[in-house]
């Protein structure tokens, strides 16, 4: 087996600060192990993590490591990308701080599409602080804060980040590690904002009070509640393993994919004064005219123009460049309609 | 070139001078133009980059990580706002990280009166956050002195290798001036701090030694650490000593103002002396000390319930009496009242 990931680690600073039977650990050899195969290193790369037991990722990581305050990785990693793109930018942390304190963050960062890798350690539980229920926590499951049963349902992921413009959503478990691994590489591969979703276990503040004797239950557990679902998907169910993605054209920046209409030569168009402008004003079914940048456009399919001869300050029949140019509105909303003529 | 040049403009160009290349902020009435500043001005010069930010604690947290990434960055705010940036100013210290935070005041707590100014926010730079941590703040009164102290507050910060805190007010963000900006020498110090990505280093805001380790349970590391920071501040801050002293020989009154109050009082220069602190914090207390002794009266003019003044009475071991310019009131003729009443005898 290839050790050379272990350069990767703060080996100086073990033994680490996790509890026998941690997933957290998992994650940590298995995100090191990635970043290897891909050949960067600590000139190139830097993680980033919030507060908990899974935000000391990294600072056992040999790499430069940000160690922001609770819930704040994602917005911290996103500005080191935006001054430093050459920086390839992992964050490693936890369900309470991605989802919970960082719950805006995550949704504004995923919406501006940074090129970060998120892997978020979900053990469902707030494990440092001794065991209190977190916004993943299935509902019913008793913690310290939920003695009866948590009352409200988790909050899903899942189904959070797939509204986002271009996404990446990985769900994958501690325990199905082939799977595991293909996630992470995928997620550092995806040029955007890509969030992997790893069910991990935290036995000593969760996993004993649901009845569970060891971390292995916990994984036997994890390997009852969900299966692997192969090959592309746009959405994964509650209880899905896999990587879901958007579609090409979805990861293609909108502003790119705007049509062009085709340019119409000025000089085939019908030219008009303005005084024969000014008689297309809609009165006694006449349709509406307008002229605007030297075109002429008809907007009598406009429901704003219909049946009246102007519409709040623009005049039907006239030159409305000026007009246009300071209104509220873009030129967009002239563009949308037939070109009849030029002005003369 | 002389042209008309608002507050905002001012703070924002000469964050420019002094190299920022960062700016992070949510729209906030009276910085929003220094935000439309940072647009414009990143239009025409691709180096430059700002994040219209979901929240202050983004903003905040984006100015304090850019500044680790290489960036000298800063964000503007008001009270509000600065309210929720005190975690991240807490973690700058922490972490070691320069960049400057423009909190140009208005009348609080909450919401309070968004459109009218104060001063009172002067407690919130040093104790917003939590623990004990040693910001340096100035504050302008002038057009001029925005684009003037914001360079400098940049040089502190690179000095003091922490987060400075350039204080304004909401008529000092919309005071248009004449001035030449081009024609105003400052001077620049650059980067000190090495970016991310050169080697393995641990960005913290738990405490830790030196090489990065995380030391929670040890006193003695927290000392050290604490009296470091402490000792860089003040020797970064003593670059600084910041004052305007008009004095004026017969009169036996010291009239204490800074910012908005203190262009509100100048008339009054006749009258008395008048003091004015630019470096708001660390309080310039052998400055203070030496220029009040001679008094037997002193008033502090300010634009809230006596922050400043507590802070004078701290360091000179003294009373003084106090003119509260309340709910963005600031009114030459009122002040003068009060301080003809303070002077007869009805102290408050």
């Amino acid at each position: 087996m290839d050790r050379s990931y272990k350069e990767l680690l703060k080996l100086r600073r073990f033994p680490h600060t996790w509890c026998p039977g941690c997933g957290i650990g998992a994650v940590l050899k298995n995100v090191a192990m990635a970043i290897k195969e891909l050949g960067w290193n600590d000139k190139n790369t830097v993680a980033v993590s919030g507060i908990g037991c899974s935000g000391r990722m990294s600072g056992y990581m040999n790499l430069d490591a940000v160690h922001t305050p609770h819930g704040r990785a994602l917005t911290s990693a996103e500005t080191i990308k935006t001054i430093r793109p050459d920086l390839n930018v992992i964050v490693l942390s936890g369900d309470g701080d991605l989802a919970s304190i960082g719950g805006n963050h995550l949704l504004h960062t995923s919406r501006r599409n940074p090129n970060i890798a998120v892997f978020c350690n979900d053990n469902e539980i707030y494990g440092l602080t001794g065991g209190q229920a977190g916004p993943t926590t299935p509902k019913g499951a008793k913690t310290i804060t939920s003695p009866r049963g948590e009352p409200n349902s988790p909050l899903r992921l899942g189904h959070l980040l797939t509204q986002q413009a271009p996404y990446f959503y990985a769900r994958t478990t501690v325990y199905h590690l082939n799977h595991f691994k293909g996630c992470i590489r995928e997620a550092l591969l995806w040029k955007g904002f890509s969030f992997v979703d790893i069910i991990s276990d935290c036995i000593e503040l969760n996993g004993r009070r649901l009845g569970f004797k060891t971390a292995h239950q916990m994984f036997k557990w994890f390997d009852e509640r969900f299966h692997i679902v192969e090959g592309e998907r746009d959405h994964l169910r509650d209880d899905e393993l896999g990587i879901a993605r958007a579609s090409e054209e979805e990861v293609i920046p909108s502003a790119e994919r705007v049509e062009k209409k085709p340019e119409i030569p000025m000089e085939s168009l019908k030219p008009f004064t303005l005084e024969e402008l000014q008689r297309f004003d809609g009165t006694a079914g006449k349709p509406i005219y307008i002229a605007y940048k030297g075109k002429v456009y008809d907007l009598s399919s406009s429901p704003l123009f219909q049946g009246e001869k102007r519409m709040r300050c623009h005049i039907a029949g006239k030159d409305l460049t000026k007009d246009i140019d300071g209104a509220p509105h873009g030129e967009d909303l002239v563009f949308k309609f037939p070109v009849v003529g030029r002005l003369a | 070139m002389k042209r008309l040049v608002s507050g905002n403009e001012a703070i924002f160009q000469g964050a420019v001078r002094a190299g920022a290349s960062y700016f992070a902020g949510y729209p906030i009435s009276p910085t929003s133009e220094i935000l439309q500043q940072a647009v414009l001005y990143s239009e025409e010069n691709p180096g430059f980059q700002f994040l219209q930010a979901e929240d202050e604690i983004a903003a905040a947290i984006a100015t304090i990580s850019a500044s680790l990434a290489g960036a000298k960055s800063f964000a503007a705010t008001s009270g509000p706002g600065f309210s929720l940036m005190q975690e991240a100013l807490g973690w700058g210290h922490v972490v070691e990280a320069p960049c400057v935070f423009v909190n140009s005041m208005r009348v609080g707590p909450s919401t309070g009166m968004p459109t009218q100014p104060a001063q009172s926010d002067l407690l919130q730079i040093k104790a917003g956050s939590a623990g004990d941590y040693y910001p340096i703040a100035f504050y302008p009164n002038s057009v001029k002195e925005c684009f003037l102290l914001t360079a400098t507050a940049f040089n502190a910060a690179e000095e003091s290798l922490s987060p400075t805190i350039l204080l304004a007010d909401a008529f000092l963000s919309h005071l248009y001036e004449i001035v030449d900006l081009e024609d105003i020498a400052t001077e620049v110090i650059p980067r000190s701090k090495e970016p991310l990505g050169r080697g393995q280093r641990l960005f913290t805001g738990t405490v830790h030694d030196k090489m990065g380790n995380l030391k929670t349970n040890d006193s003695e590391i927290y000392r050290g650490w604490l009296w470091e920071l402490k000792g860089r501040h003040h020797r970064a801050a003593e670059k600084y000593p910041l004052f305007e002293y008009l004095p004026r020989k017969d009169s036996e009154t010291l009239l204490i103002a800074f910012g908005i109050a203190s262009r509100i009082i100048s008339s009054l220069k006749d009258r008395f002396s008048i003091f004015r602190p630019i470096r708001i914090y660390p309080v310039l207390e052998k400055e203070l000390n030496e220029v009040t002794r001679s008094y037997r009266h002193i008033i502090v003019v300010e634009g809230n319930d006596g922050q400043y003044a507590s802070w004078v009475e701290c360091a000179i071991c003294r009373k003084v009496m106090r003119v509260p310019c309340l709910g963005g009131g600031f009114k030459l003729k009122w002040i003068q009242s009060q301080i003809e009443e303070c002077l007869r005898g009805t102290t408050r």
